[in-house]
């Protein structure tokens, strides 16, 4: 019981002593997310992010979820007037909201992901997701047979394009003849829509699947893992999870790495504003193999890769992202 | 006008009642926080804050979303009182925000005072048109309006995706969004910097025209004793009761498309895929917790705009999660029907 006492205080102390150290005007950091950080995807990263910056750099932190434009302005307005030093917004959707509610509260730093544009202390957060793709798709080229690789969008956004683009431009630096199917499914959830649209691409020849598509791209694993001889590669995070001998590998964006990078910048009193632009050589955005699968790839093969890696960073390929011819 | 029934369902409404059940909610709100480990009185304190507790919480976080779901609780209300159940409000709201985007994108260089009403009734009409279906299945085949104007809505979400990725798609082409509409097609804010616009004073003065109506008018009167007993209504012979009900469900779809322009001119200033949060069913809560009267729904809309408003201060202020919010939502929705259900 004493002990229980003890321990109490000594929490107590310790609680107390963090209050104490802890000034009034530390930093305070917003996210506003599109849905639920429960997606164990585009949202559930953000939080993750948003966590970890309290962890790492001890700052306030708070998280709104809004899903109406209404909403949305409304979160990023509210931030602003309590003097929010920075306000994540998680998606494109946040661009124009950030630029009507920025122009009144000049002390706030906004950061889109996705964002379009910089508009005074509106930034947006670009990453250059084609950069780890186009090294998917010189595996995908080099390991398919039957020619034809296939590719699962949830929305035909600007980011979700090019990194499509990078994925055919890898594939066809690999192998000139390769055939590159597409399907849009409109959703970033609908997950048996997602398993239907892949068997579709496999009954096409497809052997080589790569997605972005959040949730909804759960079904094109399931579809993979039911269907023998065919590799999928993951998007935004490591998936080799998600099917451990049919992944080959996965173009994972750092999300709480990037806002920590920014953060940091603010918290320096560094930050200027500019396209918070990421890539392979921030290691914000990674090409990861699944080392479950390394054994069974051929070296010369991951060493083409590997090689083509470091020539991104070094500058000396640059991947377009523009449309194939 | 002696027929007791239908005057004392026009009284002003027990706004004691209202009240009351709004505090249960709360009540039970504080219980489940408590129960599932957050700082219940941190949470509840939040709630005010962000609805009530300042003049900016009052006049923009809850204002803004009571004018929407105002003009949806009159539509529901008005279709109800006559005996017609719209439930497609949130189609007729999406198509109201197409109809408005689409003339808030053409009337550049137009005139506020002749864009804002042109914007505005296209938002009546595309609303009217959407309920058009419904109505002529119910003439003409005896379909019921629940199930029709129910399924537009889901028709309504396809043709809002449509839209924002084909003909009214910004001009980059890129993003599922509309370009902005013309600064002269915007509803002016009422007390700038403060967000509440021109859209709830409108919303106001069409719930004191329908009070009228219904208490008043003759109108009204066919109207209330229709919905009290079509059958009746029937059996005199002298009640149109298939008119009134086609007259006012598309009055009904007018007004939620009406609430969709005002969303898109006062609120959002372009199109976009997710422009309601529900409500059109929200609204649904917010005319039976109003007792189907208009002062009451006026009352009601601002609690749930003040829910909402509250809702957001809960996240950020309280640290509580948006599922928690949502539950607590619910609770004080569920509560306030069963309060306010024996007399309605």
């Amino acid at each position: 019981m004493r002990r229980a006492i003890v321990t109490c205080l000594l929490l107590l102390g310790a609680a107390c002593g963090g209050e104490s150290a802890t000034p009034g005007d530390t930093l305070r950091v917003g996210l506003v997310t599109p849905g639920s950080v429960a997606d164990a995807a585009w949202n559930a990263g953000a939080f993750a992010g948003l966590e970890q910056l309290r962890d790492s750099l001890l700052v306030d932190i708070s998280h709104v979820e809004a899903r109406t434009p209404a909403e949305q302005e409304e979160a990023l307005r509210s931030y602003a007037a309590q003097g929010y030093a920075i306000v994540f917004g998680h998606g494109f959707e946040f661009q124009q909201p950030a630029e009507r509610v920025a122009a009144e509260f000049p002390n706030t730093v906004f950061a889109i992901t996705s964002g379009q544009r910089v508009a005074g202390q509106v930034v947006p957060i670009v990453f250059r997701i084609h950069e780890a793709t186009y090294l998917l798709g010189r595996m995908a080229g080099a390991l398919t047979r039957t020619n034809t690789i296939g590719f699962l969008g949830g929305m035909e956004l600007p980011p979700i394009v090019l990194g499509l683009r990078g994925w055919e431009e890898g594939a066809r630096a690999e192998n000139p003849a390769v055939d590159s199917r597409v399907t849009w499914l409109n959703s970033f959830d609908d997950a048996a829509a997602g398993k239907e649209a892949t068997l579709a691409m496999l009954r096409l020849g497809v052997d080589q699947v790569h997605h972005n598509a959040d949730a909804a791209a759960l079904g094109a694993f399931s579809a993979v893992r039911e269907t023998p001889g065919v590799l999928i590669y993951g998007a935004n995070a490591n998936q080799a999870s998600l099917a451990p001998d049919r992944v080959a590998a996965s173009a994972v964006i750092d999300l709480p790495r990037a806002m920590l990078l920014l953060t940091r910048e603010v918290l320096a009193g560094e930050f200027v504003p500019k396209v918070e632009s990421f890539g392979l050589e921030s290691d914000v955005v990674r090409f990861e193999l699944n080392d479950r699968m390394r054994d069974t790839l051929s070296t010369a093969l991951v060493q083409r890769v590997m090689l083509a890696r470091d020539s991104i960073i070094k500058g000396l390929l640059v991947v377009a992202g523009t449309p194939a011819p | 006008m002696n027929t007791t029934v239908v005057s004392r369902r026009a009284a002003v409404p027990d706004l004691v009642l209202t009240l009351g059940a709004f505090l249960l909610g709360l009540a039970l709100l504080l219980a489940f926080l408590s129960v599932a480990g957050f700082d219940a009185a941190a949470g509840l304190a939040a709630l005010w804050r962000g609805a009530f507790g300042s003049r900016y919480a009052l006049l923009s976080a809850t204002l803004v979303p009571a004018a929407p779901l105002l003009l949806l609780g009159l539509a529901f209300a008005l279709a109800a009182r006559a005996g017609a159940l719209n439930i497609g409000m949130e189609g007729q709201f999406a198509m109201g925000a197409i109809g408005a985007t689409w003339v808030g994108l053409a009337v550049g260089g137009w005139s506020p005072l002749l864009a804002i009403p042109a914007v505005l009734a296209a938002g009546l009409v595309a609303g009217a048109a959407w309920i058009v279906v419904p109505v002529v299945l119910r003439w003409r085949f005896g379909v019921t309006e629940v199930i029709s104007t129910l399924l537009l809505n889901f028709v309504a979400e396809a043709a809002v995706s449509w839209a924002v990725t084909g003909p009214l798609q910004e001009a980059s082409r890129s993003y599922p969004q509309s370009d902005p509409i013309a600064m002269s097609a915007r509803l002016p804010r009422l007390l700038p910097p403060d967000r509440v616009h021109l859209g709830f004073v409108v919303a106001l003065a069409i719930a004191a025209v329908l009070w009228v109506i219904l208490a008043r008018h003759r109108l009204g009167f066919v109207w209330r004793a229709v919905g009290a007993s079509p059958r009746a209504a029937t059996v005199t012979g002298r009640l149109p009761v298939e008119r009134v009900a086609a007259t006012v469900l598309l009055l009904s779809g007018a007004l939620a498309g009406l609430g969709g322009a005002i969303e898109v001119s006062g609120v959002s200033a372009a199109l976009y895929q997710n422009l309601s949060p529900g409500y059109g069913f929200t609204a649904i809560a917010v005319a039976l917790l109003g007792r189907l009267h208009p002062a009451g729904i006026v009352v009601a809309a601002i609690l749930f705009g003040a829910l909402q408003a509250g809702a957001g201060a809960m996240q950020r202020d309280a640290g509580i999660p948006a599922v928690a919010v949502h539950v607590v939502q619910a609770v004080v929705i569920l509560v306030m029907l069963l309060a306010t259900r024996r007399r309605g």
